[in-house]
């Protein structure tokens, strides 16, 4: 074993708001040893965050460490009360990466002075000597033309960049542990990759120990040498990074693996965890996760469960693996064994339908300020009725412009949309219009902000029965609204609460509600889970599939993550700078995808598969590999149902590519 | 860059245009009465009276008493006041009075600012504590109550506890500070309580925390990233604060008896001395847009974003 | 994390280790809150204790001063003609003393402050009113930003002196007069401050939700964005009576005021400033109410905005 640098013992964090009382971490330990990467997974409000926040010395004011230990260099800190104390450790041995490096920085200073007055601060560095380290540092971490970046403020860095620079003045002073809070999620998948590289090649170049925070399996699958799974302000299993995908033992973490969209095969529904992560406000007895287990025993609603050996690096908090719930546990596999086993529906295959939405040479231009960009360039792409159609981008690929524009909620410059053979992107009149916002519908990305607030659930789901006149009398509003609520999962006495008294998964399925309520054929679904908790995914993920199946509906999917994507979709586009650069079918795409850009987008996204992500290589895609002076590009079809944007002499070497 | 300055000076003096013309127009809509003193109006008879009003222009159709106004004004003259200080000339008056109320209107802004920062500061170190409950008393008694009621009692009962004159005297200095405090308490006020607000913004930032667990003291962090970018939005204002240090403020030198600008431009407004109203107007339209024009681009040096909107114009 | 010691759970009965029964209500119930936007606000705001006492304070004084008329027949005007009747210190019958003519100061300051309450109820009411109009039509339509901000800017850029002394000539020096006055100077920056907010609501989610259901306007704004900015309203009117009042004393002070023959907490504080160095309490007990009366509402007013704020609740 190597040493130990790191150890926190059932670390119990309380915090005090408005004279309540809430335990935010009950207990939570974990060991962290020297060169080693630690991944911390869990979902909003498991605690995850504020755990480690307090090896940091940083709770928010009304927070504090009620029990436990945290053990550095022997001393014990969590016992620091002064800020001197909490100085000598605070960048110097511990460093934090924060999640959004939008805001990370300052943004009146430049960021070389940012990186440049941690090195004076800790080590009372001249000025000259602290920039000329300053740079070395800004090209440790990948920054072209340092000398010249020194000198910009951070508006001037991409996201990606930014974060870099985050990364550089956080390992400014050789800290033995750096601790990364979501350090990717604000990024695109792409740079995303980029950055967990960066991160991995400075812990091996400064043989630092990392611990990362993160939500996202894919991740963890590629960083991490060690997995703690965090739920309810409690580790509940951990072990090594293999042992947690591939024999995971508490029944949260099977279930969120299993469960993963990205490992979902299609026509096959996904495993769902019902419910929402518990609300840290109530006592919690027993497992935490046993309300929402199906498969729970009698005694995980009596008594919290202890941690059992696995192996020697892998323990448990769960009593399935008691001696006594052996036959049980055994039983639970079966039935999960078998299920996983079952075969996938056999999928029709909806391009034979008739189109139902046509999208022809589509281009939308902004203004911004005097100069005019396009979002999106001659745009093309049918949708067939009962298909699920996914348009994939990374942050300004025009992607959610599109979906917008067949929305009629954004102009469009030039091409056409039709729907049902109807052109749509003019003035229609009012009993067009009404028809039309009838017949298609939104369901939007961030479920926190697409309710308003201040009407009841009721309404919310009856505004459009009002809007298209869909009831005679008010016993038949009643029993559509709760029809509507029924088919999304919701009870019915939640018609009269108000929004903000529910979960985010919840809040989706009541968005989703109502879109359905007034019967459309067409939904445009815009990131409709990114927002959502991990485990709240599959959710939403099977009940639009089963309302597919149920109501005849067609989706438009617009998300940024290929690999959730995959799933759910009959055919992709994958869109670039509001250009469309490849469409075909789900299973082709990934098989045989052909444009470079897709092929870079396809590697970077992590899949929650350990042994994939070790071999991975980042690829880096850059436009300039097209040389379109001469040779034109053009939309070009190289297998039936397959499209690129290339120019002959690439479509030549596609061509080939799949003949081979 | 350049483009951002000529659209902001293109804004301003349209807006210092609009000012004055809707001004000069609704001055027009006063009674020609306005002009005369009642004894006057009973005096004279019709003829005279438009003979009177004649001589003082104010017969002529709007348009060219504008062009007549404008004329002068370009010839640099300010003409003369009409009724208030019947003959005198704009120059001569305002020359007289705008050195008492520079003065005044000085010392209080260097006492506020060296009061109302430190005290902003203080109370948001001390959020929810003495000090920031104190402060914020004080900054709740000093916006609420009505201003003339507060210099009055700081008039009647601080001169009498310091010992110091009631009124103004320009050859007795221990006369002008009474004046300076009571100028500088709603201050003093505006700079703690922005400023407070703006530091607490600023610490609830991403890039504090960032800035926190990278190390640093709380002391470093307040004084290179905290205080310099919460005094940005309050630094827009000096500008116009330094601009606007002619005007006097009417209740003060009023008590006190100060011979400044305060007062002079409701005067003349209710003396019907168009041409003193006009320039009054103009001088503090002027001023005021120059203030905020001046305050934009200051801005836009301190804060490096702003260049870069221009950039993608 | 060491070896756990799992011993302790050997003897534990055999019937806990079977499956228990999966309760649908549980399920949803975990992610559920018990949250209500207007009682957090309610209650966080009557938390304080100065909110506590403020609005007890209002409350009382308000009652007060409009059941005065009709609990005691003190007369404000009535001067009296002897001169023992003048400027008499506060006793039994005339508790706030008289003033210079013989007037009774307690029954003066009761109805003054009926008038003063009157004319900022009416301008907050106008001023606010008028502002989350043309605030949500400038909010809406984005054309009218060119045309309204060159308003915003001249009508704040021309001293509110000149609406005030030249709507004096048209019109008789009166209530009516002054509440013109204000709210023609107020109501362009309330308007603005509207105009922001509704900016904001405009382009949230669920206002496109609505638009994609073809809500028509008007439910719009009375479902979605009246609702969201309902607090903020308050909190305005709130902030704009102590501002009004304020005027009031100002405006009698240079003389523009509503005729001094009016009771007005204005008209009352300023005439006892002229006696105040002989007669202190002629201003002294007009002073306190209005000062009572400003500090409460503007306490109300922020400490309600605090309130209102979703950050500051549980």
């Amino acid at each position: 074993m190597r040493e130990k640098v790191l150890q926190a013992d059932d670390v119990e964090i309380k915090f005090s708001l408005r004279g309540k009382i809430l335990t935010a971490v009950r207990g939570a330990s974990i060991d962290l040893y020297q060169g080693e990467t630690l991944a911390i997974v869990g979902e909003s409000g498991c605690g995850k965050s504020v755990f480690v926040k307090s090896f940091l010395g940083v709770l928010d004011k009304n927070g504090w460490v009620s029990r436990g230990r945290i053990l550095l260099d022997g001393v014990d800190i969590s016992k620091y009360k002064t800020e001197k104390e909490w100085l000598r450790i605070r960048g110097k041995k511990i460093a934090m990466v924060f999640q959004d490096p939008m805001t990370s920085l300052n943004p009146v200073k430049t960021v070389g002075e940012q990186i440049r007055e941690v090195i004076s601060w800790h080590f009372g560095t001249d000025k000259e000597s602290s920039r000329r380290e300053t740079i070395e540092l800004l090209r440790q971490v990948g920054i072209d033309n340092a000398e010249i970046r020194y000198k910009q403020y951070p508006h001037e860095f991409s996201g990606g960049m930014r974060q870099r620079v985050v990364i550089a003045s956080a390992i400014a002073c050789r800290p033995k542990i750096l601790i990364c809070d979501e350090p990717t999620t604000a990024l695109d998948v792409t740079v995303q990759a980029q950055i967990l590289d960066l991160i991995k090649r400075l812990q091996k170049d400064l043989d630092m120990s990392v611990i990362y925070i993160t939500h996202d399996l894919g991740v963890v699958a590629n960083v991490a040498d060690r997995v703690a799974v965090m739920y309810a302000g409690q580790i509940i299993e951990y072990g090594l990074s293999r042992e947690i995908f591939r024999n995971p033992q508490h029944p949260y973490t099977q279930a969120l693996l299993a469960s993963l969209p990205q490992l979902g095969v299609r026509g096959r529904e996904l495993e769902s965890i019902k419910g929402s992560p518990p609300n840290l406000y109530k006592e919690i007895k027993g497992d935490a996760f046993a309300p929402r287990n199906p498969y729970a025993m009698k005694i995980d609603y009596e008594l919290e469960p202890p941690f059992f050996k696995v192996t020697d690096t892998h323990y448990a908090k769960t009593w399935l693996l008691h001696e006594k719930a052996r036959a049980y546990a055994r039983e639970i596999s079966q039935q999960r064994a078998k299920r996983a086993g079952a075969p996938p529906e056999a999928l029709e295959d909806p391009t034979r339908n008739e189109v139902l939405v046509s999208v022809r040479n589509l281009t939308v231009n902004f203004k911004l300020g005097r100069r005019e960009f396009s979002a999106v360039k001659d745009v093309s792409f049918d949708i067939h009725r009962g298909e699920t159609f996914s348009l994939v981008g990374e942050s300004g690929s025009g992607k959610t412009t599109v979906g917008k524009a067949i929305m009629k909620i954004c102009h469009t410059s030039a091409g056409d949309i039709f729907y049902k053979g109807k052109k749509i992107n003019r003035r229609l009149s009012n009993r067009e219009l009404t028809e039309f916002r009838r017949q298609v519908q939104m369901i939007f990305q961030d479920p926190m902000a697409s309710l308003n607030e201040r009407a009841k659930v009721d309404y919310i789901i009856s505004e459009g029965l009002y809007n298209f006149k869909l009831f005679k009398n008010e016993e038949e509003r009643r029993r559509k609204v709760a029809e509507a609520m029924h088919s999304v999962g919701l009870l019915d006495e939640y018609a009269t609460r108000f929004p903000h008294e529910f979960s985010g998964g919840q809040r989706q399925r009541i968005g989703i509600a109502r879109s359905l309520v007034v019967e459309p054929e067409l939904i445009i679904a815009d990131e409709p889970i990114s927002a959502l908790d991990v485990s709240i995914r599959a959710q939403v993920l099977n009940l639009l599939n089963e309302l597919k199946k149920e109501k005849g509906l067609t989706y438009l999917f617009i998300a940024h993550d290929l690999s959730v994507v995959r799933y759910i979709s009959d055919r992709i586009a994958v869109m670039y700078k509001g250009r469309i650069v490849e469409l075909a079918g789900s299973d082709e795409l990934f098989a045989r995808p052909l444009h470079p850009y897709t092929r870079a987008l396809l590697q970077a996204v992590p899949v929650p598969d350990p042994d994939v992500e070790r071999e991975k290589q980042v690829i880096v895609y850059d436009p300039r590999l097209h040389d379109y002076s001469v040779d034109k590009p053009y939309w070009a079809e190289v297998a039936p149902g397959h499209y690129v944007w290339a120019n002959r002499q690439e479509v030549a070497n596609y061509k080939a590519l799949l003949d081979a | 860059m350049r483009r951002y300055y000529l659209s902001k000076l293109c804004q301003a003096l349209v807006t210092i245009s609009l000012v004055v013309l809707v001004v000069f127009a609704l001055l027009r809509f006063m009674p020609t009465t306005g002009y005369f003193s009642k004894e006057e109006y009973r005096e004279m008879d019709e003829v005279a009276r438009n003979a009177y009003l004649r001589s003082l222009g104010v017969l002529d159709p709007t348009l060219v008493q504008l062009k007549n106004f404008l004329a002068k004004l370009f010839r640099g003259d300010l003409g003369r006041s009409m009724t208030l200080y019947p003959k005198s000339r704009i120059q001569d008056i305002l020359r007289d009075k705008i050195k008492y109320s520079v003065m005044f209107n000085a010392f209080s802004w260097v006492v506020s600012a060296v009061i109302g920062m430190p005290l902003g500061i203080a109370m948001a170190k001390n959020k929810g504590g003495f000090v920031d409950s104190a402060g914020t008393a004080y900054v709740v008694a000093v916006r609420s109550i009505p201003s003339i009621i507060i210099h009055f009692f700081v008039q009647v009962y601080l001169s009498k506890w310091l010992g110091l004159p009631m009124l103004f005297k320009m050859n007795q200095p221990a006369s002008w500070i009474l004046p300076t405090i009571s100028l500088s308490l709603g201050s003093i006020a505006g700079y703690a309580i922005w400023l407070r607000r703006y530091i607490v913004d600023e610490e609830n930032k991403d890039y504090i925390k960032f800035a926190r667990v990278k190390g640093f003291s709380q002391n470093y962090i307040m004084v290179r990233h905290v205080f310099r970018n919460a005094i940005v939005p309050i630094a827009i204002n000096f500008p116009s604060d330094l601009l606007m240090l002619i005007s006097g403020s009417l209740v003060i030198e009023g008590l006190y008896s100060i011979p400044g600008m305060g007062g002079i431009l409701i005067k003349s407004i209710q003396a019907m001395d168009n041409n003193l109203v006009q320039i009054l107007v103009l001088l503090f339209s002027t001023l005021s847009v120059f203030g905020v024009f001046l305050g934009d681009i200051f801005v836009s040096f301190v804060d490096p974003r702003i260049k870069l909107q221009d950039k993608e114009d | 994390m060491e070896s756990h010691d799992v011993a302790s759970y050997q003897d534990l009965p055999d019937d806990l280790f079977t499956r228990a029964e999966f309760r649908e209500e549980l399920v949803e119930d975990t992610g559920f809150s018990n949250y209500s936007y207007w009682q957090s606000t309610i209650r966080t705001f009557f938390k304080s204790t100065v909110v506590k006492v403020t609005v007890a304070l209002v409350l009382v004084l308000v009652t007060f001063t409009f059941a005065f008329p009709y609990i005691s027949n003190a007369d404000p005007y009535k001067v009296s003609l002897s001169s023992k009747e003048w400027n008499l210190p506060p006793s039994r019958e005339h508790p706030f003393g008289t003033d210079g003519v013989g007037r009774d100061i307690w029954a003066r300051v009761w109805y003054g402050t009926r008038t003063s309450f009157l004319l900022a109820l009416v301008v907050a009411v106008l001023e606010v009113g008028i502002g989350v109009i043309v605030g949500a039509v400038w909010g809406y339509y984005r054309k009218l930003d060119t045309l309204m901000f060159g308003i915003y800017n001249t009508i704040t850029n021309i001293p509110s002196t000149i609406y005030l002394v030249i709507i004096a000539y048209i019109m008789k020096p009166s209530i009516v007069t002054i509440i013109i006055a204000l709210v023609s100077s107020g109501w362009i920056s309330e308007a603005r401050w509207f105009r922001n907010k509704i900016l904001a609501l405009r382009e949230a989610d669920y206002n496109v939700a609505s638009t994609c259901l073809k809500t028509p306007v008007n439910r719009i704004v009375s479902r979605n964005i009246v609702p969201h900015i309902m607090s903020l309203i308050i909190m305005d009117a709130a902030l704009t009576i102590p501002s009004s009042i304020g005027s009031e004393v100002f405006l009698s002070f240079i003389g523009l005021g509503i005729p001094a023959e009016m009771v007005t907490l204005g008209n009352l504080v300023n005439q006892g400033r002229s006696a105040f160095l002989v007669y202190p309490f002629q201003m002294i007990f007009p002073t306190a109410i209005l000062c009572v009366i400003t500090v409460s509402f503007y306490i109300i007013g922020n400490k309600f905005a605090d309130a209102s704020d979703p950050r500051n609740h549980v």
